[in-house]
């Protein structure tokens, strides 16, 4: 994909780097970033699942530990080379030689689902947030919005350094109505794999995911007019600086992904960038 | 084949326009989609000023007489309310308060309830069953119980809401069927 494209970023929906060594996710991401010319990103998160724990061979009790010590190593590695580190969850490292070094400093995003501590670790750090809206109202979410900032400023950032990015589920087509039909298949059986109970996969019927196409619903999912109202609505409530869409989640084939991918770069994101450029900056200060 | 369920849903709400009446809604779509069933529902709001007038049964007025026998008859009751000062509805208690001791023994219930934040959750536990436990009534083990964050209005936002009312609803439509045959065997025999 990276030689293939020229202006995309490249950057994983979530890291979750508590059941990974950071010293492989920064050698992988500075790979792809020196293959795309510098256009990778790495959006590093806990997790939202716990397979990954057992299955790496972690303790879920150091949930949180974890990823605070691996953070802070991925944050050094990004810093420094040779490395020296120590830590609690992982060897330490001494005077080691991390290669391949990417040209410049590869951006870290802290992925936040809503655990308030987790806004206030990406604030103390000064970096940039990705609030998952994985579904629901996603006014619900404007609380870690201002957490972020409030706890940001306490710590001293400058708030206009720090980026807030929304990040949903979505799928666009021409009509409402495609874009549910085409999609709600896919995301259903992509559901029900990921999302069990009692050992079983949890259907989503239609009128749920429907429901998350709403104006008030977080799915970035309908006819480019409504995926453009809805970000701009969303604009009025977060002043984010940028909207990561997971899209045609469970597998959409590949026509009507295309088609949505198009959809978002011709007829959304032109319109959303000229509007929100012409609006005023939000009271208290740059975003 | 087994026959229809008769599915009958009590929503206490004050209000024809209602949140509570959303999930009781959300709820019998879903049966519907599993089972075949036929619906009443019943609004509280709307049985009034006959319902709240009344002290004894014989003092209800036909329509809410008739609304009281269709909870007593159901193959199934959903009982939904929202939550006021700290419990169900006045008048959804008045309206179980005419409802025969027995008429509910061995049916089932499924619980659901509304409220303003997520402090009321054991609404579902600690005040709606222990009421149908006197009824001896089959409670499902699973209620549903949605906070104002949940909806849009009446709109249910919250994916978890639908997952809830899915795993409820598949729990209780083999046990309702179960149930509803044993009575008609007695009833036969």
């Amino acid at each position: 994909m990276a030689e293939n494209t020229r202006d995309i970023k490249l950057s994983s929906a979530v890291t979750v780097l508590s059941s990974d060594d950071p010293v492989r996710v920064f050698e992988q991401f500075a790979t792809l970033d020196l293959i795309s010319g510098g256009r990778a990103e790495i959006t590093a998160g806990r997790g939202s699942y716990t397979e990954s724990f057992p299955l790496f061979g972690y303790d879920l009790n150091d949930y949180s530990e974890l990823f605070a010590d691996k953070l802070d190593l991925l944050l050094k590695l990004r810093a420094e080379n040779p490395v020296t580190w120590q830590g609690t969850t992982r060897p330490a490292l001494h005077a080691a030689d991390v290669s391949p070094q990417p040209g410049r400093e590869i951006p870290l995003w802290v992925a936040v689902g809503g655990t308030s501590a987790s806004v206030v670790r990406a604030a103390h750090l000064g970096l940039p947030m990705a609030l998952a809206i994985i579904g629901g109202s996603y006014r619900q979410f404007a609380p870690f919005a201002d957490l972020y900032r409030k706890a940001a400023a306490q710590f001293g950032h400058d708030a206009g350094t720090l980026k807030l990015s929304i990040n949903s589920p979505g799928f666009l087509a021409a009509t409402h109505r495609e874009a549910i039909e085409v999609s709600h298949p896919y995301f259903e059986s992509g559901w029900m794999a990921n999302h069990h109970q009692r050992g079983q996969g949890v259907p989503m019927p239609l009128a749920a995911y429907e429901a998350q196409s709403t104006r008030a619903g977080a799915f970035f999912l309908g006819s480019p007019q409504e995926v453009t109202d809805k970000i701009l609505d969303q604009w009025e409530l977060f002043h984010h600086d940028r909207v990561t869409i997971q899209m045609g989640f469970g597998n959409v084939p590949q026509r009507e992904m295309l088609k949505s991918i198009e959809l978002l770069g011709t007829e959304v994101a032109p319109v959303v960038r000229k509007e929100i450029a012409s609006r005023p900056e939000p009271a208290g200060g740059p975003r | 084949m087994s026959a229809p369920l008769r599915v009958t849903a009590v929503v206490g709400t004050t209000r024809s326009v209602s949140k509570t009446k959303a999930l009781a809604e959300l709820i019998i779509g879903r049966l519907a989609a599993h089972a075949e069933i036929s619906v009443e529902v019943i609004e509280i709001h709307a049985l009034n000023p006959g319902l709240g007038a009344a002290i004894e049964r014989e003092q209800l007025d036909a329509r809410a007489e008739a609304a009281i026998r269709a909870a007593e008859s159901a193959d199934l009751l959903i009982a939904a309310t929202p939550v006021f000062r700290g419990s169900y509805s006045g008048l959804f208690k008045h309206f179980f308060d005419f409802v025969g001791q027995y008429a509910l023994a061995g049916k089932p219930v499924l619980l659901a309830a509304t409220g303003g934040s997520e402090r009321h959750a054991m609404v579902i536990d600690q005040a709606l069953r222990p009421l149908f436990g006197f009824f001896q009534a089959w409670t499902a083990p699973m209620g549903v119980y949605l906070t104002s964050g949940d909806f849009d209005g009446t709109t249910v936002l919250n994916p978890e809401a639908y997952e809830r009312i899915e795993v409820a609803v598949s729990d209780i439509i083999p046990v309702a069927h179960q149930l509803a045959e044993a009575r008609s065997r007695r009833q036969a025999a």
